[in-house]
């Protein structure tokens, strides 16, 4: 398997691999998984004034997954709600070079952040 | 921690040993003539593939007419199967083997298969071994060949070829041993077991790749696999690489498994001692029946490929192939029972002539350190990420 550079060094050093202050203020958390893909992930999304101030990740998965999940955590801080419920994991897998036959694996990643939002409504 | 490359991946390939290279070296730029010419050139190079036939028989305990020079185990393991099954046409013909195989033996069943060969699949045991009388209850009156491997690539554990043999005696059916796995690492003296054909090879202690070996008893028979030349015995047909089986006696000359397993089974086992520390490490295969030189090891709530990306620089195998979309867990450790998600969180071990009690020390270290930061990454991860 080759991975990108981007995936690399991600994976290193996965930013957004935390998790949020229990009680803090618009907390919302969302999961989803694949386990004959052996993929799992979690995200947490800080939603305060219909804006994600903060977001956090946990995933069992591959370095892909791992460095796609962080990616998208780092794109979702600052963004609209209405903004996050448009995500499309595959820009991040352009951005990373992630093989297309681990497309699978990252769609979780959406069903995650899709899950969050709807915790939010 | 120094982040030196530590290779522990001895059952994949060996480094060349420097006196085989030597060797190989001093043939390679001295004696290039073809061993099946007459003349002067021709026969010394005969002379050096008849010296290094005579390393290997004596390494395994055979006689020297009894072996065939090959490109590898994997051709031996398709010339011991597809030489001996499709000897018969016309009648019902049954192979026996079991479901933890490698491959290369694996692949040539099923190529067999469809070509209309009967195969029986023997499992294995939950500690990863094939048991002789499951063996012998699949043997029927068309069975012409079992084939079972001497030590598992994965696991390292051991089989009892011996009563295995000796059930393919009492039936009358030929067995075959692919010994990629024990050759050099287990004493192996084939005139005292109850083998009729043996698949060996070069690389794994140690010599050059591309070269192997089968050994045939007295009594076999064998459709050539190759044709276009009257080589080995008109079995195998090609121009010999001189340069190769060269290597691959010195190889075999160097092997010494009664002075080298006592110091491999000792690293294993400190490895071990390193790696059990970590919080849920399980080792895979019946330790009581494990070559000294294989550890397979299952972390539990760790993505194998994620651990093995993380490692590095430390060389070491799945026990598992990972094939991206459509993770493929190891058939030899499903087989033993392991889940698809255990079997892809085990790495596979393996210590040889150059490693060294800090390669195994420091190897641990980084694997433990790997399998802490991974599971950080996946605290709530659920239950069955771990099982």
């Amino acid at each position: 398997m080759e991975y990108s550079l981007a995936v690399e060094r991600r994976f290193a050093a996965p930013k957004k691999a935390r998790e949020l202050p229990a009680g803090s203020p618009g907390l919302v958390a969302g999961e989803a998984e694949d386990r004959t893909l052996h993929v799992w992930v979690r995200f947490q999304l800080q939603i305060v004034d219909g804006v994600v101030a903060a977001a956090g990740f946990q995933a069992f998965g591959c370095p892909h997954t791992l460095a796609a999940a962080s990616a998208v955590a780092e794109w979702l801080e600052g963004r609209p709600v209405e903004e996050a419920r448009t995500l499309d994991v595959k820009l991040v897998c352009a951005e990373l070079e992630v093989p297309v036959e681990k497309l699978g694996k990252l769609l979780r990643i959406e069903d995650a952040v899709a899950a969050c939002c709807r915790a939010e409504r | 921690m120094s982040d030196r490359e530590i290779y522990l991946d001895y059952a994949a390939t060996a480094p060349l040993d420097p006196q085989v290279a030597a060797a190989m070296h001093e043939c390679l730029t001295r004696e290039f003539g073809n061993p099946s010419s007459l003349h002067a050139a021709g026969r010394r190079a005969r002379a050096l593939v008849e010296a290094a036939r005579e390393s290997v028989a004596a390494r395994v305990g055979a006689a020297s007419e009894r072996i065939v020079f090959t490109s590898g185990a994997t051709e031996s393991n398709n010339l011991a199967l597809q030489g001996v099954l499709r000897r018969s046409r016309g009648r019902r013909v049954h192979l026996v083997t079991s479901r933890i195989e490698h491959k290369s033996v694996l692949d040539v069943a099923r190529s067999l298969e469809s070509s209309g060969v009967a195969v029986t699949y023997v499992p294995a045991t939950a500690g990863g071994s094939v048991d002789a009388g499951r063996v012998a209850e699949a043997i029927d009156d068309d069975t012409q060949l079992v084939s079972v491997m001497h030590v598992n690539n994965e696991t390292g554990v051991v089989q009892d070829v011996r009563a295995i043999g000796e059930a393919c005696r009492e039936r009358g059916v030929l067995f075959h041993v692919d010994a990629a796995q024990s050759v050099g690492k287990l004493p192996l003296a084939l005139t005292q077991l109850p083998i009729d054909l043996c698949s060996l090879t070069a690389h794994k202690l140690c010599g050059p790749k591309g070269v192997g070996a089968l050994y045939l008893a007295p009594r076999v028979t064998l459709v050539p696999q190759l044709h276009g030349g009257e080589q080995e015995r008109s079995l195998r047909a090609g121009t010999l690489a001189t340069h190769q089986i060269v290597g691959m006696g010195k190889a075999y000359e160097l092997a010494d498994p009664e002075r080298e397993a006592p110091r491999l089974a000792a690293l294993r086992d400190r490895l071990w001692k390193e790696l059990a520390v970590v919080e849920g490490a399980r080792s895979n295969g019946d330790p009581e029946r494990r070559a000294a030189h294989v550890l397979n090891v299952a972390f539990p709530g760790v993505d194998g490929e994620s651990l093995r990306f993380a490692l590095n620089d430390v060389c070491v195998s799945a026990g598992s192939a990972c094939a991206a979309d459509s993770p493929e867990a190891s058939h030899v450790l499903t087989g033993m029972g392991l889940s698809d998600v255990l079997a892809g969180s085990s790495l596979r071990f393996s210590v040889g002539r150059f490693t060294t009690e800090d390669d195994v020390v420091v190897a641990a270290a980084r694997v433990a350190q790997a399998v802490a930061r991974l599971r950080s990454l996946a605290r709530a991860a659920p239950a069955w990420c771990s099982a």
